[in-house]
């Protein structure tokens, strides 16, 4: 079978499946008291049952057809995801808002959060698999085994530069504005979040990129570490500094790897 | 089995003729996997001027559009056979196919990528060559040098 028949064979299963989906949830959401009332005023109880079918129908060929994004490889691949991911979004959210009358943009936007978490998760899972052929394909053509999933160990060697940038830094910062400086704190507040800490993390992650190549574990990481720190010296909106390190380390790491590839050249 | 070599100077390519008391499919694989192997040079142009590449010297074989060319260190050459017909016949020298369209010397492979798309790169040579190993074919890939890790 090719994969264009593979494709729309697998849509139809899923589109079949969203329909069954859209009408056990006919009743407890188009019904008296239902959370999509508000569609059954506008459209009536059957425009409203057609649009929620019609939803969960295109939802389920969506998922149906899920992994075929990832059988291709290269641009391809992230073309084809990314487009499969905004579509997806898409259902997901004229779900929620039509027929779960979701309104608040922060529950809107956690819910597409976590469909990129499990596209994530997906890409992780087929990543994995493509790393173990290769390692497979390494082995039996003799050769030196490569670097390891995702560049963990290579990152290693810069776990404690990253110690120092997003835990012992912010906390020093805020120990000298805290005792040193007596009205605006200058340092932790303004300098170390928007200066020090890009510069930092865009610097140590070219340093790394030039070294290793491209390390997506180094921002992420740096990320993460900062979060807990950002709760402990300042407080919840303070989280977006983890941001102001992840954001410059992926650009710096990046930039570090496109050096290192031009130079072997 | 009986193997008897006998030397004829002047032949270019060796020539195997089987005795058998019976005619069998085992015979039959025999002689068809014998006329497969491809012993002698691949005939390749460089311009005007025709030359005999050793297929230990190439990096790979592949086909641009135009036509099949085979890369060694010492440069790009034409070659005027398919290549199917190049990788029957070199399958046992070391060849794999890695795409539609190429087909390497594993004993120049030097390196393999992986990047976070699932694009396999490979190294030819020291880095004269580069090629792109199609996710498809990795299966026939293992399968391929899992023959060679048996024969060995």
């Amino acid at each position: 079978m090719n994969e264009r028949r593979t494709g729309v064979l697998l849509a139809a299963l899923g589109g079949l499946a969203g329909l069954l989906l859209g009408a056990v949830l006919w009743g407890p959401l188009l019904g008296e008291g239902g959370a999509g009332q508000p569609l059954v005023l506008a459209l009536g109880q059957g425009g409203a049952g057609v649009v929620l079918l019609a939803l969960c129908a295109a939802l389920g060929a969506t998922v149906g057809t899920a992994a075929l994004p990832f059988a291709g490889e290269g641009p391809a691949l992230v073309v084809r995801s990314l487009a499969h991911f905004a579509l997806t979004a898409l259902e997901v959210l004229l779900l929620l808002r039509l027929c779960f009358q979701v309104k608040r943009p922060d529950y809107l936007a956690g819910w597409l959060g976590i469909l990129a978490l499990l596209y994530l998760l997906v890409w992780l899972g087929r990543y994995v698999g493509w790393y173990w052929e290769v390692a497979d394909l390494r082995r039996r053509l003799g050769l030196s085994p490569g670097p390891s999933p995702l560049k963990w160990r290579e990152t290693l060697p810069y776990l404690p530069l990253l110690a120092l940038i997003c835990v012992a830094a912010p906390l020093l910062a805020r120990w000298v504005d805290g005792t040193f400086v007596v009205d605006v704190p200058v340092f932790s507040g303004l300098l170390f979040p928007f200066a020090v800490l890009p510069a930092a993390g865009f610097c140590s992650g070219f340093s790394l990129g030039r070294r290793a190549g491209f390390c997506p574990l180094y921002p992420l990481a740096g990320g993460l570490l900062y979060v807990p720190v950002a709760l402990i010296a300042y407080n919840h909106t303070a989280l977006f500094h983890s941001l102001l390190f992840a954001l410059p380390a992926l650009a710096g790491n990046a930039a570090g790897g496109a050096w290192r590839r031009v130079k072997r050249k | 089995m009986e193997v008897e070599i006998r030397l004829e100077p002047g032949r270019k390519e060796p020539r195997a003729v089987i005795y058998a008391g019976a005619d069998t499919p085992e015979l039959q694989e025999l002689a068809q996997r014998l006329s497969g192997v491809f012993l002698g040079p691949v005939p390749a142009f460089r311009g005007e001027r025709a030359v005999l590449l050793e297929p230990g010297e190439v990096y790979r074989f592949y086909t641009d559009g135009k036509g099949v060319s085979a890369q060694t260190e010492a440069g790009v050459y034409a070659v005027r056979l398919r290549l199917y017909e190049l990788e029957e016949r070199l399958v046992r020298r070391g060849f794999l196919r890695v795409s539609h369209s190429e087909l390497v010397n594993s004993r120049k492979i030097t390196a393999l990528d992986l990047s976070l798309t699932g694009t396999i790169r490979m190294t030819l040579g020291d880095g004269a060559a580069v090629c792109y190993v199609s996710r498809r074919y990795v299966k026939r890939i293992k399968q391929a040098l899992l023959g060679e890790e048996g024969a060995l």
